[in-house]
C-alpha cells in the first residue's frame, strides 16, 4: 500500500516534470515527451495496482503481510539504513575531494575515513597500509601503465 | 582452399599469436574489474595497433573482444557485481554458486560455456555468413522495437516473486534512460539545464550505482560474513565436466540464442544474456532452483553473451553494420588499417576474413588456458576479508564511473544510484529488471519513434512485418505464460507482497 502510495506520487512528479521541463518540439505524438509520458502512466498504473492489491481482504493477502512471518523488515534495518546512508555519504565526499585534491589524496582520505568511521575499526596500521596501498596501486595501474586518466584535483599544484 | 591455408599460416605467426594472447589477457582482465568494459579495453588498445600489420592488429582487437566478453563473468561470479553488462545475467545464479562455495564451478562452468558459445557462433557464421546478414539486413525499425520489446518480456522472468513489482523496475529503468538530450528531436529531456546531463546517465554508472554499491553497503554491514562462508572453499577441478553433464543442449540453444541476437544490429551481449538466462529457467525441471545458485543459469547467459560475437560480426563484416558497441570500436580499427568491412571485403580480402576466423579460435584458447590457470588465482580474491575488499570495490568502482565518461559528475551519479539500489532491495523491487530496462530503453524508443516518422505515424508499420507479429506473438506468449504460471502460487502465497 505505502509502495503503491509512493509510486503514485513519484509518477506524479515524473509527469509533472515531463509536462514543464520537456519541450514540445511541435513535433507528432510520440515526439521527444511521449516516451516519458507513457512511462510515468504506466508506473501511475502499477502504483494503483499496488495499492489495488494492498486493499484486498487479509484472508487473500495471506501471511505476506504479517511481521512475524520473516517477510517484514530485516534484522537490524535501521543499522543497515545508517551504514547506507553512511556509504552514499561516503561517496559524495570522495567526489568532492577527487575533484579538489585529485585522485591519490582523495582515496587516502576516503579509505581512511570509509575504515575508521563506516566500519569503526581501530587498527591504525593496517588503515594507513590500505590507504597507502590502494590508492598508490590505483594510480600506477590505471593513471599510469593503462593510461586511464584519473583526477588530478583543481588544487594540484603540479 | 588455398586461401584457407595462407590465411591459417598468416593467423599463426608469433606476431599475430602473441598479439592475440596478448589482447585476450588484457580484455580478460579490465572486463573482470567492475565497471570497466572490453569497450574501454579496446579503446585503450587501439593506439597499440597502429603501428602493426593489419593482420596482427586485428588478432589483437579479436582477442580483447574474446577475452573481455567472458572476463565479465569473473568479477560477476566472485563479487556479485558484472563486470560487463553482458554478464549482468550471470551474477544471479553465479554469485549465488559462490556463496554456497562454489565459485570455481561457477567460473570454470562460465569459460566452458564462453568457449562453446563463441566458438559455435563462430562455426555458424562461417557457414551462415551470407544467409544470416542478408535476413538481418531486412530488420528495419519495427521489426527491431518488436524484438527489443521481446526482449523486455524477460522482466517476467526476473520478476522474481512479484510481476508488478518487477515491472515497476522495468519501467524504472525505461524512465531512466529518458533523461539527456534526446535522439531524434536534439530536445534536453529532464536536464534542469545542466551540461552533464545533457549526456543522458550513463548505463554502466547506473550499473555500478544500483548493483554495486549495494553490494558494498551490504559487506559494511555484515562484516565479513559472506566472504567466510566463501573463503571455505576448496578449490578441486578446475573445469567442472561432470557438472555440466545435461546442460550441453542448453549450451546450444543458449547459443543459438546469441548468435541471433548478435546479428541484429542494435541489440548486443546483454539483450542475448537475458534471453537466454530467461529460456534457461523457463524450460528448466527446476525453474524454482534459478537464482539460488543453478549452473544452468551461468551457462546460458555466458553462453548467449560470447556468441553474441561471431552474429556481430556477421552484418559488421558482410554489410559494414555494427551490431554493438565493441564491433562498432573494431570497425573503426578495421578503417584505420585499410579495411573497409562490406560485401567487397568478402570478395577482395578473403583471406583477412578467414586469418580473423583462425584468431578467434586461437583467442578462445588463449582465454581457456588463462582462465583455467586463472581461477585459483581468482578464488583467492573472496578470501580477502569483506569489508577490506568492499572498500577496495568502493575505489574500483569510483575509477570505473569516473573513467565512464572522464566526468566527476558520474561519480555523484553512482552515489544517487547506489541509494536508489538500495532503497529499491529495501523495497523488495528486483534490480536486475531495472538493468534491463537501462539496456533496451534507448533502442525501444529510437526504434519506435523511427518506424512512426516512416510510417508517417501510423501503427501499421509494427503490423505489417512478418518478423515484427512473430515477435509480437512471442511476446504475448511469454507475458500470458508467466502470469498463467504464477497464478496458482499467487494464490497460496496471496497477492499481498505487491501491497
Amino acid at each position: 500500500m505505502k509502495l503503491g502510495g509512493t509510486l503514485v506520487f513519484v509518477a506524479s512528479v515524473w509527469l509533472w516534470l515531463v509536462q514543464t521541463q520537456i519541450p514540445d518540439a511541435g513535433a507528432e505524438w510520440p515526439g521527444p515527451r511521449g516516451f516519458p509520458q507513457l512511462l510515468g502512466v504506466v508506473l501511475a498504473a502499477l502504483g494503483l495496482l499496488l495499492i489495488a492489491a494492498g486493499l484486498r481482504p487479509p484472508t487473500i493477502r495471506g501471511r505476506e503481510t504479517s511481521p512475524t512471518n520473516g517477510e517484514g523488515p530485516p534484522k537490524g534495518a535501521r543499522h543497515d539504513a545508517r551504514v547506507a546512508l553512511a556509504t552514499c555519504t561516503v561517496l559524495v565526499f570522495y567526489a568532492f575531494l577527487l575533484d579538489r585534491t585529485g585522485f591519490p589524496i582523495a582515496t587516502m582520505v576516503v579509505v581512511v575515513v570509509t575504515m575508521a568511521a563506516v566500519l569503526r575499526m581501530r587498527q591504525r596500521i593496517l588503515i594507513a597500509g590500505l590507504a597507502l596501498g590502494l590508492s598508490l596501486a590505483c594510480w600506477v595501474i590505471f593513471n599510469t601503465l593503462l593510461g586511464i586518466p584519473l583526477p588530478s584535483g583543481a588544487w594540484n599544484p603540479w | 582452399m588455398e586461401t584457407i591455408v595462407s590465411a591459417i599460416g598468416a593467423a599463426t605467426t608469433p606476431a599475430v599469436l602473441a598479439a592475440t594472447a596478448a589482447g585476450a589477457v588484457v580484455g580478460l582482465l579490465i572486463s573482470a574489474i567492475p565497471g570497466l568494459t572490453f569497450s574501454l579495453a579496446l579503446i585503450l588498445v587501439m593506439p597499440f595497433t597502429f603501428a602493426m600489420d593489419p593482420i596482427p592488429a586485428i588478432a589483437m582487437l579479436f582477442g580483447v573482444y574474446s577475452g573481455g566478453m567472458t572476463g565479465g563473468a569473473v568479477s560477476a561470479v566472485l563479487l556479485g557485481i558484472p563486470g560487463t553488462p553482458s554478464a549482468a545475467a550471470t551474477v544471479f545464479d553465479g554469485y549465488a554458486m559462490a556463496r554456497k562455495g562454489e565459485a570455481s564451478v561457477a567460473l570454470g562452468a562460465s569459460v566452458i560455456a564462453s568457449a562453446f558459445g563463441g566458438l559455435f557462433s563462430l562455426v555458424v557464421m562461417m557457414l551462415l555468413l551470407e544467409p544470416i546478414a542478408a535476413l538481418a539486413i531486412r530488420f528495419g525499425p519495427a521489426e527491431i522495437f518488436a524484438l527489443v520489446l521481446f526482449g523486455l518480456s524477460t522482466i517476467c522472468g526476473l520478476a522474481e516473486r512479484s510481476l508488478v513489482r518487477g515491472l515497476v523496475a522495468g519501467v524504472l529503468g525505461l524512465m531512466i534512460t529518458t533523461i539527456g538530450l534526446d535522439e531524434i528531436d536534439g530536445v534536453a529531456r529532464l536536464t534542469f539545464g545542466t551540461v552533464q546531463l545533457q549526456q543522458g546517465v550513463h548505463m554502466l554508472v547506473a550499473m555500478i550505482g544500483l548493483f554495486a554499491v549495494p553490494q558494498v553497503i551490504e559487506t559494511f554491514a555484515t562484516h565479513g560474513r559472506v566472504t567466510a562462508e566463501i573463503a571455505t572453499e576448496d578449490v578441486r577441478g578446475l573445469l567442472p565436466w561432470s557438472r555440466l553433464r545435461g546442460y550441453w543442449g542448453l549450451m546450444t540453444r543458449a547459443s543459438a540464442i546469441g548468435t541471433i541476437v548478435g546479428a541484429v544490429p542494435g541489440t548486443g551481449g546483454p539483450i542475448a544474456s537475458f534471453l537466454a538466462y530467461d529460456h534457461a529457467r523457463r524450460f528448466s525441471r527446476r525453474p524454482e532452483e534459478y537464482g539460488k545458485g543453478e549452473i544452468g543459469g551461468v551457462v546460458a547467459p555466458e553462453a548467449a553473451n560470447n556468441a553474441v560475437m561471431g552474429g556481430a560480426l556477421i552484418p559488421m563484416l558482410s554489410l559494414g553494420i555494427p551490431g554493438d558497441p565493441a564491433t562498432a570500436i573494431i570497425l573503426g580499427g578495421l578503417l584505420i588499417h585499410g579495411l573497409q568491412p562490406g560485401p567487397l571485403l568478402l570478395q577482395t580480402d578473403l583471406d583477412v576474413i578467414y586469418a580473423l576466423y583462425v584468431t578467434i579460435v586461437v583467442s578462445w584458447i588463449v582465454i581457456l588456458l588463462v582462465q583455467v590457470a586463472g581461477i585459483r588465482v581468482f578464488v583467492k580474491v573472496l578470501r580477502v576479508p569483506a569489508h577490506l575488499l568492499g572498500v577496495s570495490i568502493l575505489v574500483l568502482c569510483t575509477i570505473g564511473a569516473y573513467a565512464a565518461r572522464n566526468a566527476i559528475f558520474d561519480v555523484y551519479a553512482m552515489a544517487v544510484f547506489g541509494l536508489g539500489g538500495y532503497l529499491l532491495q529495501r523495497a523488495r523491487i528486483p534490480v536486475a529488471p531495472v538493468v534491463l530496462g537501462l539496456v533496451l530503453g534507448p533502442t525501444l524508443e529510437r526504434q519506435y519513434r523511427t518506424a512512426l516518422i516512416l510510417s508517417e505515424g501510423s501503427h501499421r508499420i509494427f503490423f505489417e512485418s512478418p518478423f515484427a507479429v512473430a515477435f509480437f506473438i512471442l511476446t504475448a506468449a511469454v507475458v500470458g505464460w508467466q502470469i498463467w504460471s504464477s497464478q496458482p502460487r499467487q494464490e497460496s502465497n496471496g497477492l499481498s507482497r505487491d501491497a
